[in-house]
């Protein structure tokens, strides 16, 4: 007992304790991306083609999930068949004692198309013009030397639709707003006619090489055949990846993986989400995160400067103080709420009568956008950066203030030159501490501009590139429309914890960034302060 | 707040009241040596000036040291400094009381030369100054020190006094050049005694109103 | 008159060597050097032009009177030590030549100080000029973190001056005046917190030196400093009072006794009595004054 005593009255009880609870975080936070890794990761590692053989007829698909035996229930398998346009649906639960004869067939592919999902089944043919040019194995090797050609067109053919023809549009709509104003005013449309008319000759040139680029890549089809027989065509263009799943080595998978990984990231979403990359949303996120950052910094440090360094310090400014203070225990919707309300109709509504009257009623500002959702961030973050900048500014020593004052320099220019310089690695660490706040708040982005499809990005190449006013997509919502709002939330499971594992990502990059900028400000200040 | 220092200081002015005293009693036994033509009482005055040289090195090392090791300013300073420079003064008086009783030793062998008590009156002024300087320093009377400055000058005009009857002793009776030039020579070390005395008081001022009060046709007429 | 004691040595009348001081024959041989440009009597010495007068100042912290009646004059190119006890208001008194008290808010003046000619609590007076024309170095070493360089050329800067001939040349000479330049000329772009302890308040002295001021405000420059580094901030005392006038709050009175020409003696913000420095550490006319530098309290 005395040895007890002893050992307790050491501390080593304690240091034993502190060490079990940081353990314990620590097992918590690998914990919890551990999981969202490998559910995630997992995701584009090509998984085997099984076939069965049903009372019904064969079944080819991947298996992906199984469930015991319970009570009355049998255990069951569930296979992902795909086919959604022939079968209807994409998975189908079995009982496993319904199923007999399982085998990996070699010849068993899946193929990622653009419109209904993944197709399971074999290569029958490649057909040009109707007619077959490759058959079987020999069709497979064909496809896949044309694949990457007929990807590429796919992709010229996209980008005329969504760039050139969409440049085109909104010259064309521009060109009539103001063909409008001009006809109000009662000036000579002339001119403004003829630009009308070699707007419609470039557009409809744009639209004949759309025609014939479709008529092009509809040339070359493929014919697949499912499990039971059933068969399906298939324009080569409309092919995005085709998996011999079976016959791949180590290798070949890994190059698969890699390439969904890259599409992943770099890709739009197809399929209402559950299919493609997710490059708009990765894009809005960081997007917003800057444009929050660029707003709240400024925000918060010019009220703290004001707060701590010119107000007079009596019981209105403590009050005010406590109130700010408050502001970061407001839930998140409310700022939603407040930012719908004042932001996009209040200010936005006002913008919109007074710059862009001649678009009303469609709202320009007047609705959510990237702007708005990063202002109602920056309100929600803004305590943290005033709380953290005001303890930074305190901890400028008065010392280096009076010694800046003897020297004649006037109030202002001890901020500038001194006091900031000082407190510049705090107010890094309040914006470390609102960027990861903002990077993960989504409540409060359904109601201010973010959407389930963003037709554009805020950032493009057409003047004046940067657009505050279009909605954009963000990967926290992602999560939840693609988990819980999708037609499909079996195959979307997966890419939900993906996109987890990507916004976790996005965001230890961001802060990363902010660290090494404060770890070289704190150096470059000569070391020493807690901040 | 009683400084450490306040009782190095009181031991100091002790050592220096101990050194003072031992000689005065020099002083003493220098007269009684004349006065009474003994003997015994000069044997005494040769060991005392073993033992004021002793004191003397003591002192001399003590207020050194107080100075390097205390750093004194203002009052503190001046009875440091001025102790150092009244010390010698003590020692000096100390050999001037030895060749006198040296002298004294040869001179009672003889019949006296001298009629009246001027030499004893020169002793007993001289005596009277050295206490009356001492006691200034130990009651800080500022106007003490300054009479003894002014008695200088008395003890000057007895010294002349004595020294022009013994250059007539002399000039009418060349017998007693010899006992006479022995007595020159120890009313001249009175005469430096007293001196020493003034100079004592001198630097008793010093130390009590930090005036330098020495060479006064330098130093014009006094300022307020 | 003769002395005919053989016991007497007489010494030979020598004639006395004339001495030289640093090359230079003194008036009077024993004179220590640095007296020997100011006059032993009082009078010449108060005529030296004064550029500091401090005229009944009083001074409030709110309630709490800090400062009363505070007469005091500081003649051009001496030290003017202030001396006293802990709260005795000399640090105040010292913050009052350069208004840096105005900073706290609660702080009342009455009286004037005279900078030349100019009284600097007059209404009209810009305080931002009024510190340009002073340099202050306070009690613990305060330079910013930025590098040397820019350490000093700080007041300069501030009032605009970007050339950087302008400025290279200012650096230099404020950090030779200050005894900084050997020890940093290769690394004026490190951070000024990388220095010793020592070498931060010459840095300090340095910055307060550029902007060219009349007048050097010292508030216990050396109280946290090592003997070593004191010692060299008071060598560079000496050299500084060629061209500036020096203000110097210390309550290390060996200090005050080494560097200072003037010292003036404070006590529950009063002042108790001021002259010339050997003057008043070898017979202070006043009791208290006494008792204080010999430590018999505070």
């Amino acid at each position: 007992m005395a040895k007890f005593n002893v050992w307790w009255r050491r501390g080593s009880g304690f240091v034993w304790f502190s060490g079990a609870t940081l353990a314990l975080s620590l097992l918590m936070i690998g914990g919890l991306v551990g999981y969202i890794a490998v559910k995630g990761l997992g995701f584009f590692w090509p998984t085997p083609l099984v076939q069965a053989m049903t009372p019904e007829g064969p079944v080819l698909g991947e298996i992906s999930s199984h469930e015991k035996a319970q009570g009355e229930d049998a255990a069951k398998l569930q296979f992902h068949v795909g086919n959604r346009d022939v079968y209807g649906q994409d998975f189908r639960w079995i009982p496993k004692t319904a199923l007999h004869d399982f085998s990996t067939p070699a010849d068993a592919v899946l193929v990622e198309r653009l419109e209904y999902g993944p197709f399971i089944g074999r290569v029958k043919s490649l057909d040009q013009g109707g007619q077959p040019i490759a058959q079987g194995e020999a069709a497979l090797a064909a496809i896949g030397t044309r694949l990457s050609g007929a990807v590429k067109l796919q992709r010229t053919i996209h980008r005329i639709e969504k760039k050139d023809v969409g440049a085109l549009n909104s010259q064309i709509e521009a060109l009539r707003i103001e063909t409008h104003r001009a006809e109000l005013k009662g000036a000579d449309t002339g001119p403004l006619a003829a630009r009308s008319q070699q707007l419609q000759a470039s557009y409809a040139a744009a639209e004949a090489r759309l025609a014939t680029l479709r008529t092009e890549a509809g040339a070359v089809t493929v014919t697949l055949s499912t499990a039971d027989g059933q068969t399906k065509t298939l324009p080569l263009a409309s092919i995005v990846r085709i998996v011999p799943a079976n016959a791949l080595g180590v290798f070949g998978k890994s190059r698969i993986y890699l390439s969904r990984l890259w599409e992943f990231l770099w890709d739009d979403p197809r399929e209402s989400n559950t299919e493609g990359g997710i490059f708009p949303a990765i894009f809005g996120t960081v997007m917003m995160v800057l444009i929050m950052s660029i707003l709240v910094v400024p925000l918060g440090v010019v009220a703290s400067l004001f707060m701590r360094e010119y107000a007079k310090q009596g019981w209105l400014l403590r009050t005010l103080r406590v109130a700010v203070n408050n502001l970061a225990g407001v839930p998140s919707i409310v700022f939603g709420v407040f930012g719908l309300g004042f932001f996009v109709y209040g200010v936005g509504g006002s913008i919109d009568k007074l710059l862009f009257s001649d678009k009303l009623p469609t709202p320009t500002y007047g609705t959510g956008g990237i702007l708005w959702a990063s202002l109602t961030l920056a309100l929600l973050t803004v305590p943290v950066v005033i709380v953290a900048t005001e303890e930074a500014l305190a901890s400028v020593p008065r010392s280096q203030r009076e010694a800046s004052l003897a020297l004649g320099a006037t109030k202002w220019q001890t901020i500038r030159n001194v006091v900031l310089p000082g407190a510049a690695p705090g107010i890094l660490t309040g914006l470390i501490l609102a960027m990861a706040r903002g990077a993960g708040e989504v409540a409060p982005l359904m109601l201010t501009g973010v959407v389930k499809l963003a037709p554009s990005m805020p950032l493009d190449g057409s003047f004046p590139f940067l657009h505050l006013d279009r909605k954009f997509m963000h990967m926290g919502f992602h999560i939840y429309d693609v988990g819980f709002q999708s037609p499909n939330s079996e195959a979307a499971k997966p890419m939900v914890f993906m996109t987890a594992l990507l916004l976790l990502l996005v965001v230890v990059i961001l802060n990363l960034f902010a660290l090494r900028l404060r770890s070289r400000l704190r150096a470059r200040a000569g070391g020493g302060g807690a901040f | 707040m009683t400084r450490h220092f306040e009782n190095e200081l009181r031991d100091l002015k002790f050592s220096l009241l101990a050194m003072a005293g031992q000689v005065e009693e020099m002083i003493a036994l220098t007269q009684q040596t004349l006065q009474e033509r003994s003997n015994a009482k000069a044997e005494r005055v040769s060991q005392l000036d073993q033992s004021v040289d002793e004191s003397e090195l003591r002192l001399d090392q003590a207020c050194i040291d107080l100075l390097a090791l205390r750093a004194p300013f203002a009052s503190d300073l001046r009875l440091i400094a001025s102790t150092l420079k009244i010390v010698p003064e003590l020692e000096r008086i100390g050999d001037h009381c030895c060749n006198i009783a040296r002298r004294a030793l040869v001179l009672n062998l003889q019949p006296p030369v001298l009629k009246g008590d001027y030499l004893q009156r020169l002793g007993s002024d001289t005596h009277s100054m050295v206490r009356r300087a001492v006691d200034a320093f130990v009651n800080g009377d500022a106007a003490q020190a300054r009479a003894v400055i002014q008695d200088d000058d008395q003890v000057d005009a007895l010294y002349m006094q004595i020294y022009s009857e013994l250059l007539r002793g002399m000039l009418a009776d060349p017998l007693c050049i010899e006992r006479s030039s022995h007595l020159i020579i120890v009313i001249k070390n009175w005469e430096r005694i007293a001196d020493q005395a003034s100079n004592i008081a001198e630097e008793v001022l010093f130390i009590l109103e930090g005036v330098n009060v020495k060479h006064s046709y330098l130093q014009g007429p006094p300022k307020s | 008159m003769t002395d005919l004691d053989p016991e007497h040595t007489v010494s030979e009348p020598v004639s006395i060597p004339a001495r030289t001081v640093d090359g230079q024959k003194p008036d009077h041989p024993n004179l220590p050097p640095r007296l020997t440009d100011i006059p032993l009597t009082d009078a010449s010495v108060l005529s030296a032009e004064s550029i500091l007068h401090i005229e009944e100042v009083k001074l409030w912290y709110g309630e709490k009177q800090a400062l009363f009646d505070i007469n005091l004059e500081v003649a051009r190119h001496t030290v003017m030590a202030l001396i006293g006890p802990s709260g005795c208001g000399k640090s105040t008194l010292l913050r009052c030549i350069n208004r840096m008290n105005d900073l706290i808010g609660s702080v009342r003046i009455e009286g004037r100080i005279k900078v030349g000619q100019d009284d600097i609590y007059a209404p009209d007076v810009d305080v931002i000029e009024l510190r340009k024309r002073m340099g202050m170095v306070f009690q613990k070493s305060n330079p910013f973190p930025k590098s040397i360089y820019e350490n000093v050329a700080y007041g300069l800067r501030i009032q605009g001056i970007k050339e950087r001939a302008v400025l290279d040349e200012a650096v230099e000479r404020s950090l030779i005046a200050s005894g900084l330049w050997d020890e940093v000329k290769d690394r004026l772009q490190e951070s000024g917190l990388g220095l010793s302890g020592g070498q931060q308040q010459r840095l300090c002295i340095a910055r307060a030196l550029a902007i060219k001021p009349e007048v050097l405000l010292m508030d216990e420059p050396c109280s946290a400093l090592d003997p070593l580094a004191t010692s060299r901030i008071e060598e560079l005392i000496f050299e500084l009072k060629r061209d500036f006038t020096i203000v110097i709050v210390t309550h290390n009175m060996q200090q005050a006794a080494r560097v200072s020409d003037f010292t003036a003696f404070f006590w529950m913000g009063k002042l108790i009595e001021v002259g010339l420095t050997e003057k008043l550490f070898t017979n202070p006319r006043v009791r208290m004054t006494e008792d204080y530098i010999s430590g018999r309290f505070g």
